[in-house]
């Protein structure tokens, strides 16, 4: 063996490899090939064992010639193998493509009862205004659901509550949240902000805007300056939080026996906006609840001196606000809870 | 109440349009619910002068007539009425013309004739009750004039409240309108020509009980011709809503309307004996009333009676034996004032309201009854031929002097937050009739009626600060100060009230009963539920079908499930003639259904209450049901349909403790719940922080023989139900916070083979009972069951988790814990797997 021999088996590696590494399929066989020419047992360290039998000048000359072809094919290796790696990444993302247009795994959601939820809103926007929750009860009797709200027995107001009574002596189920205030009145001192919301019967045929059983809430605020004027601007400020800002809103005269003045309040129609139209009866107007300074028949119910304490007391039905709120047609939906339509409160 | 504009353009000027007079009318309290237009509906109607009327050439019963309607060939027509003779105005509808109901007329030919039209009766037009005849409009109509522009009016729907029966008639109505516009009002003229035997001569009346009858006034009209009333009487009570029968009838009907005065009138020769009296029934009377129904007497019912027995229910409705007929000659008028609760009661016990009885319970004002009874004899007169005996019957004739109701009006102002001097408020009173002046003479004080009813209250003041309204007898709504300011404010105008936000302090602050239930619901609707709310009132099968067997033990500070189901005495129907006690039927009925409208896979909450009755007291309870169905995960192409179990209601549960700052919930085999399955049930409970019981109930899957009792598409339902601690009315808790672990922890897993009857539950105790002060948690996270394990025999892979506050365990220690526990399993009666 001599140098001419050697040079030549390197460059015939040389050849044959680079040849094979632009010839080799993926990176497994480059590194097959790497592992056969420049590994440890590989061809290169092979030729170079031969080295010692050179004479001790040429063996630097071997040296540099192995030295280029190992820069040679490692870099051959090294352009194969960015070549060969996009090719293969390119597959694996290939191969890794799915539909993206297909839907995603549903997450399962839930909903909130129309009838609740509108009565915790209320509650909400009122408590901005310091009222605070109160509950009473849903089996009252008929001193506090009517006597002290200034209802005796046989007054013609008792048509507006047609009553549905239980087998509890001197019960009924309350026809309203009113006999709250009574209640709330007998157990706080003033100065009271009360919100009560709940459930109420009445003996009344189910149609679109009737049921039997529906919810309702009731406010009542009493000090010793407490205005009509307060009322206004305090329910003008909810119809805003509950409708949308810029509602126009209106108080005119109702009744009820246990307040006086009474007001009925409406809110400018959600639909046509004001200048009549079917759902508002051509009036441009929606009635959204009532109101009223209490009476002071209640107020002395309520523990209170009328000479010094006035105040006022205010009743809506949640479903009622609900309906005009989310365009829902018939209060039948409410207790019939098909999914469907509960599934438009989520 | 229907009010006719025309009919109030009689009392009172009318300038503004009908929608804006209905918007004045809403804004006084006078809520007008729905405007009419009658006449809208006639178009192409046209009103017409007979020239011939001659038979038809081929039907006996037709007539041929020929009409001129002022411009034109006159028309020849085909009619079928025999009332009509040249010369007669009459409406014709021409072809083309639309009548109500959208009965449209067209050129067609009757019997070999071409009618160019149709000849209107007042039925087709809707203008008077009479459908044979054509209606014979007045001789001055025009020519070729619209009907609509002649006959055309608006009719206003007007909701009066319970305290306004004065405003149920056309001049209440009109008054109002004069307080809108000022116009003043024009009373209508009671003129009488009195002749023959003077009625005292002829009748005498005895109010046995003056309580219940305060004042009747009688008037006695002989001479008369029944028939129907004048065409434009008819046009007007059937725009007011009331049929026209007869002129007899019609004019006590229309003195109702006019005045607001139920009348009623008797065939006077159905009256024996000449004597009436108004008595309370005796014993065993009957009397077969107008509707001819034969009824038992009440002994509170109050009569109007002769010397033989009743004639009729007072106020509420006539006999039938003194009914007006076609063959009355003579009539009593009866105008009377009845005790509206008397009224009230009899009209409730027989069923039997009526726009008269409704007049009568609101309260009448006392002088009505002698305008009334004048007011209807003239009537009779005018439209009857009736002949008016002079004098009337009258048991109390002395009018009452309007009260008097003293006021401050410095407290207008503070109640309604509205400056008005004292001027300004009686200007404004005035308007409504009620005049307003200083207390009269030397007075030093006032009494101010603060309240009336039931709590009278009363203050006196320095005559100074107060002003001493005179209230009109027809406002019989007037009585306290504050009646006084209602008025003040409502002729005012709401709208001049100030807008303002309450300046007062504020309340303490107060837990929100609503708030704990809040935390529930959003958290349960976030864990994919519906929250649907479901009838407290259900029907017997729903109670024997879902009350708990076994009441659960309430939450520390819920209610309990108290006591009887409570029934409605007076229910709607069969289906809602109960309060229920539970929650879990009505979730299930919402299952159904939900099923039988096609949606299978449903998760549905409840927080609502049961009620129930012990010892003469009402309770009521809150809890929080839970229904699963079908299948619980969402299936999709992805992933499939799974049926929730018992597990997915345990999730949620769990979820919920963990949410609500309770302990993990325990479980407790049930076998004895009858709605349950009895080998999928479970009682389950949670402590709070503090120890207490935090949560109670049960859940389980429906029972089958249940679901196939109620519906069949329930079956494998999974059911919860429990009582939580603050449903009722608390705060969610405030959680501790937890600083994470310095020092590892070791893990553990142990196989423990179980027998028979052996619960995950009892294991999971033995392990914790025996592990030490090092045991962080324990938890299943495998079963298995099957070969190589014998029948009946369970593998349940435990976790183990150790670990210690202020240092890294060392393994002995660790091991210590682990053998202590095996040698108690085994003690237990089962066995480590290795
Ligand atoms: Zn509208």
């Amino acid at each position: 063996m001599n140098f001419a021999d050697l040079a030549r088996e390197l460059d015939a590696l040389r050849a044959g490899t680079i040849d094979a590494i632009a010839g080799a399929p993926d990176t497994a066989a480059l590194q097959a090939l790497e592992v056969d020419a420049l590994g440890k047992k590989g061809a290169l360290t092979a030729i170079l064992r031969g080295i010692g039998g050179l004479p001790p000048e040429d063996r630097p000359r071997v040296g540099a010639v192995a030295n280029t072809v190992r820069t040679a094919i490692e870099s051959a290796l090294a352009v194969r193998r960015t070549s060969l790696g996009d090719v293969e990444l390119a597959a694996r993302l290939a191969r890794e493509t799915v539909d993206v247009t297909l839907p995603g795994r549903p997450i399962r959601r839930g909903s909130l009862h129309p009838s609740i939820e509108a009565m915790t809103e209320i509650a909400r926007i009122f408590e901005q205004f310091g009222f605070v929750v109160h509950e009473s009860p849903e089996i009252e009797d008929d001193l506090t659901n009517f006597q002290m709200l200034n209802i005796p027995p046989d007054h013609p107001a008792r048509d507006l509550w047609d009553t549905l009574y239980v087998d509890v002596p001197d019960r009924l189920l309350r026809t309203h949240t009113s006999p709250g205030q009574i209640r709330v009145m007998q157990a706080m001192k003033p100065p009271i902000r009360a919100l009560l919301p709940g459930r109420c019967f009445r003996y009344e045929s189910v149609d679109a805007s009737h049921g039997f059983e529906f919810f309702q809430v009731e406010g009542l605020m009493v000090d010793e300056g407490t205005t009509l004027a307060d009322l206004k601007g305090l329910l003008d400020q909810f119809a805003q939080a509950m409708f949308g800002s810029g509602k126009r809103t209106r108080f005119r005269p109702g009744y009820y026996p246990f307040t006086e003045p009474s007001v009925a309040f409406d809110v400018e129609c959600l639909v046509c906006g004001g200048p009549g139209c079917p759902a508002c009866g051509r009036s441009g107007w929606m009635t959204i609840l009532g109101a009223g300074m209490v009476h002071p028949v209640v107020l002395q119910y309520g523990g209170l001196d009328p000479e010094r304490y006035q105040g006022f007391a205010f009743g809506m039905g949640p479903e009622r606000i609900s309906m005009l709120k989310h365009g829902i047609s018939d209060l039948r939906l409410f207790m019939e809870n098909d999914v469907r339509f509960l599934e438009s409160f989520r | 109440m229907k009010a006719p504009l025309s009919w109030l353009r009689e009392f009172v000027d009318v300038e503004l349009t009908a929608d804006r007079l209905a918007e004045r009318l809403t804004l006084l309290g006078m809520e007008v619910r729905g405007i009419e237009e009658h006449g809208v509906d006639w178009q192409n109607v046209v009103v017409g002068e007979l020239l011939t009327v001659e038979r038809h050439p081929n039907a006996d019963r037709l007539s041929l007539a020929t009409v001129t309607i002022g411009t034109g060939e006159p028309l020849t027509i085909v009619c079928g009425a025999t009332n009509i003779v040249p010369g007669q105005r009459v409406p014709v509808a021409l072809p083309g013309a639309v009548l109500p109901g959208g009965r449209r007329i067209e050129r067609t030919e009757k019997m070999g004739v071409l009618s160019n039209g149709m000849l209107c009766s007042g039925d087709e037009l809707r203008l008077t009750g009479d459908g044979d005849g054509i209606l014979i409009l007045d001789s001055r109509s025009p020519l070729g004039a619209q009907l609509a522009d002649l006959y055309g009016d608006v009719v206003f729907d007007i909701d009066v409240k319970p305290n306004r029966g004065d405003a149920l008639s056309i001049i209440g109505l009109a008054r109002e309108i004069s307080a809108i516009t000022g116009s003043p009002l024009r009373m209508p003229d009671v003129e009488i020509a009195e002749v023959g035997t003077p009625v005292a001569d002829r009748l005498s009346v005895a109010v046995e009980d003056p309580a219940l009858c305060p004042r009747f006034v009688g008037r006695w009209v002989s001479g008369l011709t029944v028939a129907p009333s004048p065409d434009a009487i008819q046009m007007r009570l059937l725009a007011a809503g009331v049929r026209p029968i007869s002129n007899v009838v019609d004019a006590s009907n229309y003195v109702m309307l006019e005045l607001g005065k139920p009348i009623h009138t008797f065939d006077a020769a159905a009256i024996r004996g000449g004597h009436v009296a108004v008595r309370r029934a005796r014993a065993g009377e009957r009397l077969t009333t107008l509707d001819h129904v034969d009824r038992d007497l009440d002994q509170d019912t109050l009569l109007i009676a002769d010397e033989h027995g009743p004639l009729a229910i007072a106020g509420v409705m006539g006999g039938a034996a003194s009914e007006v007929s076609d063959a009355t000659t003579e009539v009593v008028v009866e105008s009377a004032i009845f005790d509206p609760i008397s009224i009230r009661r009899t009209a409730f016990h027989y069923a039997l309201r009526s726009e008269a009885s409704l007049r009568f319970e609101k309260g009448q004002e006392f002088r009505l009854a002698r305008v009334g009874a004048d007011r209807t004899a003239q009537l009779l007169a005018a439209w009857a031929g009736g002949r008016i005996a002079p004098g009337r019957i009258d048991t109390s004739p002395d009018e009452p002097v309007p009260e008097r109701v003293a006021f401050r009006p410095e407290r207008v102002t503070r109640l309604l937050g509205l400056v008005l001097e004292p001027d300004a408020q009686v200007d404004l009173l005035a308007r409504v009739g009620i005049s307003a002046a200083p207390a009269p003479g030397p007075a030093a004080k006032v009494t101010i009626p603060v309240a009336g009813g039931t709590r009278p209250l009363s203050t006196t003041v320095p005559a100074i600060d107060a002003l001493i309204a005179t209230v009109p007898t027809w406002r019989r709504d007037i009585a306290v100060e504050a009646d006084i300011i209602e008025e003040v404010a409502r002729v005012s105008g709401y709208d001049r009230i100030p807008t303002t936000l309450p300046s007062t302090p504020s309340p303490a602050f107060r837990v929100s009963p609503l708030g704990l239930r809040d935390t529930v619901r959003s958290s349960l609707a976030g864990m994919g539920l519906h929250e649907i709310v479901t009838h407290a009132l259900i029907s017997r099968q729903h109670v024997e079908t879902w009350t708990w067997t076994d009441p659960t033990i309430p939450a520390d500070g819920e209610e309990p499930q108290a006591g009887a189901v409570i029934s409605v005495t007076n229910p709607l129907s069969a289906d809602h003639a109960f309060l229920r006690q539970e929650l879990v039927g009505g979730l299930v009925s919402a299952i159904a259904l939900n099923r039988r409208r096609g949606q299978d896979d449903l998760a549905l909450f409840e927080i609502g209450k049961g009620y129930g009755r012990r010892a003469d007291r009402a309770h009521e309870w809150w809890r929080l049901g839970v229904a699963l169905a079908g299948s619980f995960d969402v299936a999709a192409w992805n992933r499939p349909r799974r049926a929730a179990d018992l597990h997915d209601a345990k999730g949620i549960l769990e979820a919920l403790c963990s949410l609500l700052g309770f302990a993990s919930p325990t479980y407790e085999q049930l076998s004895s719940e009858r709605t349950l399955h009895p080998g999928r049930a479970a009682r389950v409970r949670a402590k709070g922080p503090d120890g207490g019981l935090a949560v109670s109930g049960v859940l389980g899957e429906i029972h089958p023989s249940t679901a196939a009792a109620w519906d069949d598409r329930v079956g494998g339902a999974i059911l919860l139900e429990v009582s939580v601690r603050g449903l009722s009315g608390g705060a969610p808790a405030v959680p501790r916070a937890t600083s994470p672990r310095r020092f590892p922890t070791v893990e553990r897993d142990l196989a423990i083979v179980a027998t028979d009857g052996m619960t995950s539950a009892a294991l999971a105790a033995v392990i914790r009972d025996h592990a030490g002060q090092l045991l962080l948690s324990v938890n299943v996270f495998d079963v298995y069951a099957g070969a190589p394990l014998a029948d009946g025999e369970r593998s349940l892979a435990f976790r183990l988790v150790f670990g210690a506050e202020e240092r890294t365990l060392a393994d002995d220690e660790v091991e210590a814990a682990i053998a202590s526990i095996m040698a108690a399993i085994v003690t237990a009666g089962a066995r480590v797997r290795t």
